[in-house]
């Protein structure tokens, strides 16, 4: 049984994996980077290490002017980013069985693999690793 | 000398015995010697003498007695002419009286004569005078009748008028009458209006007073909802902390749970803490969302007993004006009721006058009407007596006329005195 974070990016569900999760916490106060892209939001300081934090639904293009209230934190030394979220929801237990193929255009495509029903919420599966090799190649 | 007849006779009768004796005495003288010649003589002188003295003394006054005959037979026919003038002697007698008192009686008579005449003539004159005067008198008099009669007549029509101005005065106060109980009536009714009115001022006033109590308690409860207001937002921002703190814990225990399954085996008891914790946090949110949603419902509420309160204030507002105005009309119809008031009341004190008057003039014209009755009598009476005046005025003027011919016929009477030469050849 693997454990999901479901959280929120504007109106839609996503759910990840909290094996790569490192920690939940509230959007903070944050650095702003020169010449940054639109969906980097800045650099944060987490325990002492400098993260970028990511604006995710700006990434993906789902809503641009969607409001960031937390952020996810990678764990430092092998993604070191965190993602910044609408809102995080609860922790889930999932079965891969149970999800179903995703209906979503190509730019999701790459990252949601699939789609999974909890409780009549339908959480898009987030492959972060997908995300970290694309953010490698720019 | 005075010598009375009577003295005279005797003086006569003594010259005769005288004689007698005388010729007795002095026939001897003679020498006759024969006595009887002597008592002759004597006898005849005596006779002779006494003849002589008889025949010159009768003579003598059988003259003075014709003298004094004439003249009062002159005067017994009117001649009051002349006066009676006995031949003078040495020895006046009775006669000469007589003829004195005859010469007063003539003059006495013909001053009275005179008098008479002179009063006559005066007296027919006045006669006239009277006589033509009482015709203008009678005349005078039958217009006076004739003017009485109209006064009389004037003083019936005068009677009637003054009865029926009587009538109309006794009408009028009557009406009077009516009139005072009429306002009386009305004054009754504007009392009873005033009061009432009053009552209605002071009952708008109360009601005015009334909705200002409600006003206020409305207010205070507009008030009282907006402080209301005011704690349930308190209520909501300690909702909100509430709400954060749960939304923290949550956080936590998503942390926990995370970390729990970074430790595999080991953290499991501690994930089924964190999902505890979690699923607290997460009543605690519902709880709060719940509270909220209530504030939210409450703040609702609040808004529309705050809008219905409004309204309300809105509508007492209009009724406080309405009432206002009720409270003006009021006002003014106390003010128009006293008006009327205080105009009935004088309406009643002069009616009151007026009744007072129409009384006195109701006396009066009683007396009037007495005085004009009395007047009409009076003038009756005066009528009657000034037909008995005229009567009286004609049997005047007749007696005037009466008395101008027993004038007249005095005067023709008188007219037989003839008192002078001059006067008898008038």
């Amino acid at each position: 049984m693997k454990q999901v974070l479901i959280f929120r990016l504007g109106s839609e569900w996503f759910g990840l994996q909290i094996s790569c999760i490192q920690e939940i916490s509230e959007m903070p106060q944050l650095d702003y980077i020169p010449r940054a892209p639109v969906w980097l939001m800045g650099a944060m300081n987490f325990h002492g290490n400098i993260m970028p934090v990511l604006d995710l639904g700006a990434y993906l293009g789902i809503e641009s002017l969607m409001t960031v209230t937390k952020v996810v934190v990678m764990p430092p030394g092998q993604e070191g980013i965190a993602l910044g979220v609408t809102d995080v929801f609860r922790i889930v237990h999932y079965d891969p069985d149970d999800c179903l193929p995703c209906r979503h255009d190509t730019k999701q495509k790459k990252f949601i693999q699939h789609l999974y029903d909890y409780e009549g919420l339908v959480v898009n599966m987030f492959d972060i690793s997908t995300l970290i090799e694309e953010l490698k190649t720019i | 000398m005075r010598v009375g007849i009577s003295h005279k006779f005797i003086m006569g009768f003594i010259i005769v015995v005288a004689s007698i004796v005388g010729f007795n005495m002095l026939v001897p003288l003679l020498g006759l010697e024969e006595y009887w010649w002597h008592q002759v003589f004597s006898v005849a002188g005596a006779l002779l003498v006494g003849l002589i003295l008889g025949t010159l003394f009768s003579r003598l006054f059988t003259s003075n007695i014709r003298i004094l005959r004439e003249a009062a037979e002159r005067i017994s026919s009117g001649d009051l002419s002349r006066s009676l003038h006995l031949p003078d002697t040495m020895f006046p007698d009775e006669t000469y009286d007589l003829a004195l008192s005859l010469n007063n009686v003539n003059d006495n008579l013909k001053s009275l004569v005179g008098a008479v005449r002179s009063s006559s003539g005066q007296v027919a004159i006045a006669a006239q005078g009277l006589s033509a005067t009482a015709q203008e008198m009678t005349a005078s008099s039958h217009e006076l009748s004739n003017t009485v009669e109209q006064i009389s007549r004037g003083a019936e029509s005068q009677a009637e008028t003054v009865e029926t101005t009587s009538r109309l005065i006794k009408d009028m106060a009557l009406n009077t009458e009516l009139v005072v109980a009429a306002a009386g009536k009305v004054l009754e009714a504007v009392d009873l209006t005033v009061s009432t009115a009053q009552q209605g001022g002071e009952t708008a006033r109360r009601t005015m007073e009334g909705m200002k109590q409600i006003l206020l308690n409305i207010e205070q409860s507009g008030e009282q909802v907006v402080s209301f207001g005011g704690e349930l937002q308190k209520v909501g921002k300690i909702v909100e902390v509430i709400n954060a703190v749960a939304q923290k814990t949550n956080l936590l225990a998503l942390n926990a749970t995370i970390e729990a399954a970074r430790a595999g085996e080991y953290g499991r008891g501690f994930a089924v803490v964190a999902e505890e914790i979690r699923k607290l946090a997460d009543s605690t949110a519902e709880s709060a969302g719940e509270i909220t949603q209530l504030i939210g419902k409450v703040q609702t509420n609040g808004l529309s007993v705050e809008k219905s309160l409004r309204a309300s204030i809105e509508e007492m507002d209009e009724g406080e004006k309405a009432i206002d105005l009720t409270s003006t009309a009021f006002s003014a119809i106390i003010d128009t009721a006293v008006n009327a008031q205080r105009r009935a009341f004088s309406i009643t004190e002069l009616s009151n006058k007026q009744l007072e008057g129409a009384k006195y003039l109701v006396g009066a014209i009683d007396e009037i009407s007495q005085v004009v009755s009395d007047n009409a009598a009076a003038t009756q009476e005066g009528s009657a007596a000034t037909e008995q005046q005229s009567a009286s005025m004609e049997e005047m003027a007749h007696a005037a006329q009466d008395l101008t011919r027993y004038a007249e016929s005095l005067i023709d009477k008188v007219k037989l005195f003839q008192l002078e030469n001059s006067l008898s050849a008038d």
